[in-house]
């Protein structure tokens, strides 16, 4: 089943000095599958980060369209948007994200709390997310008291809490070690072999590579996309590492 | 590098910063003004001469030095605020290759810059509004000045500005150590310095507890004005010493169990206010607490000024039924004998002929005045006591006879109550007159004196004859049967105290038809009086003159000055609390700005963002308020005991005045609320 259809979505930003026009997008068009793991590849300043904005609605196309499990984003009003996001989206950041006032327990719970949960199912839902992401331990710890992987796991966590019908990963693997990042990725290839949707925005080889699906944007545009179909996460790797070696040298598709 | 690079990037600095130093300059050139007119009022020759204060110089100096030790904690504080927004600024410089001297140097141009413009504002709204204030002063004083004073003195001048020089020299010292002692990366991190989720400081908790207990029981509890004046300031500090230690961990504890309390804490309204209370209540703590005890001292201080002030027609009412009250001895070979009121009359009436002064009434007053210690029903000499005694004990007793009385009350000024009282020979009526510690019993039916019970036959609640004993211990007015009882009473205290007991007093109280007449040419018109005196008794001639008018100078001058005082140093509160909330909501607004944006991304809605903050604010808005009404309530008694002192006795004006200064006091507030509410937000948002 489709759960998100992309259509020519072009996005066209007017520069403040001089009023020139850059073209962010120029029209991209993709679908993604109930249950997918979808990796979006791309330089800085390819689009992707523009792509982003506009899936989780924090920004608007200037033409075309996106649609979740058929329903299309430009059709939500303004002042609802905030609660859709919260409804359906669950977001990792780089950065992480985490609110320094709560403990990771609080910052897990927090978008439940703003959907108004009862207490009682605060705590249902918590467990078995704490549990599969390692983190049950270090509940009431602050973010300041832990390291850049746990606090990661507890994004992933706030962000798995609410059950999202998609989950966005803005480079989650950016601001972490190499440990961490096999830890983070191995979790995320969990989650996802658990049904959950997955679309993480990355430059890291590494995290695309535990994709089932790469697709590499290059000025504005879907250049190529590459499926895992039976390789292992090596031989996905080596893949991915020989396109973006010929996005680099300039070369067209083949 | 030139020196004119540093000032340009200094002004450009600032101006980058204006949100945050216009507030600084505007505040410190408040203080100096306030300062400067203080000392220039303690110093103005002419303004003394004119209203002869004898407190005016003093409690003008004292306010001066009260806003001088205001303005040294006030513009360290708001200094650290700055310095803590500013630091990564410093620190990029020094990263971007300015070696730390420059970056002193550059600190201390700005500081030179914001210093002289401050200085410079304060000393021209201080000599701008000195003359208002002077004639603010001389209004409140009654005095006829209608003009007010300019008054330029290079020392008035010099004073303030190297004082206020000195503070900003400390606060570049202390910034310029942080920079030196810092490494560049410490620096840009400045803002982001983590703080940790406050612990409950069990010890500071109790200590706040009972110190903030006792001195409200203390306040509460208080009997007598003598140990209210005495524990008044004790009771003030233990106040403060326990705000600020409930504060900073009091507010901890409750929002710790606002947070247990899982049905409270996990809604979208209360979670992240409680939870960025909790977070930031270590540094707020004492910024909270500070307004709290600004805000009470604000309240405090006008209620009691305003309701002193106009209540002085009312004090010297009370204090004085007849306008004018002589008496006189004469001292001839060692003896001492009262001039006869017959001839103290004519001298007045003669006088008041010259004058053209219409006089209703003279009242020739036969008194004796004695003073207690109280223990039961019985009133005793310091000899009948043994051991120790404490001052509540005291009471002061004026005796006249029966007749004397019915005299005073034929009259029609006194007409209350038109009764004979038919007292026996072991009887007396008994009046309060001033009961301020309550010594004797509500109406107690015998009265022990000089070891003889007397059986009190009636109460009465007016008593016709006033002295002004001062308010401190309580003053009793007893009627006695007739001139040998009062004999009997003078005898006996003449054999318990020897030399030091007290006289009869044949004083003459006079009522003038036309009072404002009188007061027109009042000193000319005791002069003549005194003259007329001393040339019927040539000889050694002891006197006692007490006007009204002379009573009513006296009280207005020194309510006066404390009614300015008050004002100013109320309005000088007012504003650091005004500019104590800015700079917290500006600092916290920075730092909450990413939070709720994260907030924001994670699917909060605009409008809950808007009521999240709306009830952080308000809950840290509101408490300090909150504190301060509590404060002042429980101030009341004490307060009250305070002004009795003073000499006001109307609870009921005292009490209107409290509740006025509160209500436009939480309404002054309430608009800087929304006034800075708005900032922050437009810096959250």
């Amino acid at each position: 089943m489709e759960i998100l259809k992309v259509t020519d979505l072009k996005k066209t930003y007017t520069s403040r000095l001089g009023g020139a026009q850059v073209q962010a997008l120029k029209g991209v068009t993709f679908t993604v599958e109930q249950g997918e793991y979808v990796a979006i590849m791309g330089e800085s300043g390819s689009g992707k980060t523009t792509l982003l904005n506009i899936l989780a609605a924090l920004d608007k196309p200037t033409s075309g369209s996106v649609e979740l499990e058929g329903k299309c984003l430009d059709a939500l009003k303004e002042d609802k948007l905030a609660v859709w996001r919260r409804e359906n989206l669950g977001f990792v950041f780089q950065e992480f994200n985490l609110l320094d006032t709560f403990s990771l327990k609080d910052n897990i719970l927090l978008p439940l709390v703003l959907g108004r949960t009862d207490v009682r199912e605060l705590e249902r839902r918590l467990e078995p997310v704490a549990a599969s992401l390692g983190i049950t331990d270090i509940l009431n710890k602050y973010p300041y008291e832990v390291s850049g992987g746990q606090k990661q796991r507890a994004a992933a966590a706030r962000a798995l809490i609410t059950e999202p019908k998609l989950l966005l990963a803005d480079e989650p693997t950016g601001a972490l070690d190499s440990q961490s990042s096999a830890e983070l990725l191995r979790v995320f290839s969990q989650i996802n072999r658990n049904g959950q949707t997955i679309l993480m925005v990355t430059h890291s080889t590494d995290a695309a590579s535990h994709a089932n699906r790469v697709l590499f944007i290059r000025d504005g545009v879907i250049f190529h996309q590459l499926y895992r179909g039976d390789s292992t996460n090596e031989e996905l790797y080596k893949k991915i590492s020989d396109t973006l070696t010929m996005l680099r040298t300039g070369g067209d598709r083949g | 590098m030139k020196h004119g690079f540093y000032s340009r990037i200094a002004m450009e600095n600032i101006q980058k910063n204006r949100r945050l130093y216009i507030p600084r300059i505007l505040a410190e050139a408040g203080l100096l003004g306030c300062f400067y007119i203080l000392l220039t009022l303690a110093m103005d020759a002419r303004l003394s001469e004119a209203l002869g204060g004898a407190y005016l110089s003093a409690f003008m100096s004292f306010g001066a030095v009260v806003i001088g030790l205001l303005s040294f904690i006030l513009i360290l504080y708001v200094n650290s605020f700055l310095m803590k927004r500013r630091k990564s600024e410093y620190g990029l410089y020094n990263v971007l290759g300015m070696e730390k001297r420059h970056v002193v140097k550059l600190l201390f141009t700005e500081s030179l810059i914001t210093s002289l413009l401050s200085i410079a504002l304060g000393l021209l709204l201080g000599v701008l509004f000195y003359k208002a204030s002077s004639l603010l002063i001389c209004r409140l004083m009654r005095s006829g000045i209608v003009a007010g004073f300019y008054y330029l003195n290079a020392v008035t001048l010099l004073i303030p500005a190297g004082i206020f020089l000195a503070l900003d020299l400390f606060a570049f010292l202390i910034n310029s150590i942080t920079i030196l002692r810092m490494k560049p990366v410490e620096l840009m991190a400045g803002k982001h310095a983590g703080e940790k989720e406050p612990r409950i400081r069990w010890l500071l908790l109790i200590i706040g507890l009972l110190t903030l207990g006792s001195g409200y029981a203390y306040a509460l509890t208080v009997k007598s004005p003598l140990a209210a004046l005495v524990g008044f300031f004790a009771a003030v500090i233990l106040v403060i010493i326990g705000t600020y230690c409930l504060f900073v961990t009091g507010t901890t504890f409750v929002l710790k169990c606002l947070k247990r309390n899982k049905g409270y804490y996990y809604n979208c309204r209360h979670m992240p206010a409680v939870a960025g209370l909790l977070f930031r209540m270590k540094q707020n703590a004492v910024g909270l607490a500070s307004i709290a005890i600004l805000a009470t001292g604000v309240l405090v201080m006008i209620s009691t000024t305003v309701s002193l002030y106009s209540g002085v027609q009312d004090t010297v009412n009370t204090n004085y039924p007849q306008q004018l009250y002589l008496s006189a001895n004469q001292t001839e070979d060692d003896t001492v004998t009262s001039i006869p009121s017959s001839s103290l009359t004519e001298i007045v009436e003669s006088a008041a002929e010259e004058y053209g002064l219409q006089i209703e009434h003279i009242e020739a007053e036969k008194m004796l005045t004695v003073s207690y210690l109280t223990r039961g029903d019985a009133l005793l000499t310091k000899t009948e006591v043994t051991g120790g005694w404490s001052p509540e004990e005291l009471t002061g007793a004026i005796f006249i006879t029966e007749n004397t009385y019915t005299q005073l009350k034929g009259q029609t000024y006194f007409t209350t109550d038109a009764r004979h009282l038919d007292l026996g020979k072991d009887e007396i009526a008994f009046c309060r007159i001033m009961s301020t510690v309550r010594n004797l019993g509500e109406a107690p039916e015998t009265l022990t004196i000089h070891g003889k019970e007397y059986r009190v036959k009636e109460m009465i609640s007016y008593f016709p004859v006033s002295i002004n004993m001062g308010t401190l211990v309580d003053v009793v007015g007893i009627v006695v049967a007739d001139e040998d009882a009062l004999e009997e009473i003078y005898l006996a205290q003449k054999a318990a105290y020897g030399a030091y007991a007290s006289e009869y007093m044949d004083r003459i109280g006079v009522i003038f038809a036309d009072e404002e007449a009188v007061s027109a040419v009042a000193a000319a018109f005791t002069r003549t009086v005194i003259d007329k005196l001393r040339a019927s008794y040539p000889g050694a001639l002891s006197y006692s003159l007490d006007t009204k008018w002379e009573a009513l100078h006296n009280v207005l001058d020194m309510y006066g000055t404390f009614l300015f005082l008050g004002i100013l140093l109320g309005l000088v509160c007012l504003f650091s609390t005004i500019l104590i909330i800015y700079y917290k909501q500006i600092s916290e607004g920075y730092e909450d700005r990413e939070r709720f944006q994260i907030m924001e991304k994670i699917g909060m809605e605009a409008q809950e963002v808007k009521k999240a903050i709306g009830s952080q604010m308000a809950l840290q808005f509101f408490l300090p308020l909150a504190t301060a009404a509590v404060h002042t309530a429980a101030a009341f008694p004490i307060l009250l005991k305070l002004l009795k002192i003073l000499m006001l006795t109307n609870t009921q004006l005292f009490v209107s005045c409290t509740l006025i200064t509160l209500a436009v006091f939480a309404l002054v507030y309430t608009a800087v609320y929304l006034l800075t509410a708005r900032t922050y937000y437009n810096i959250v948002h």
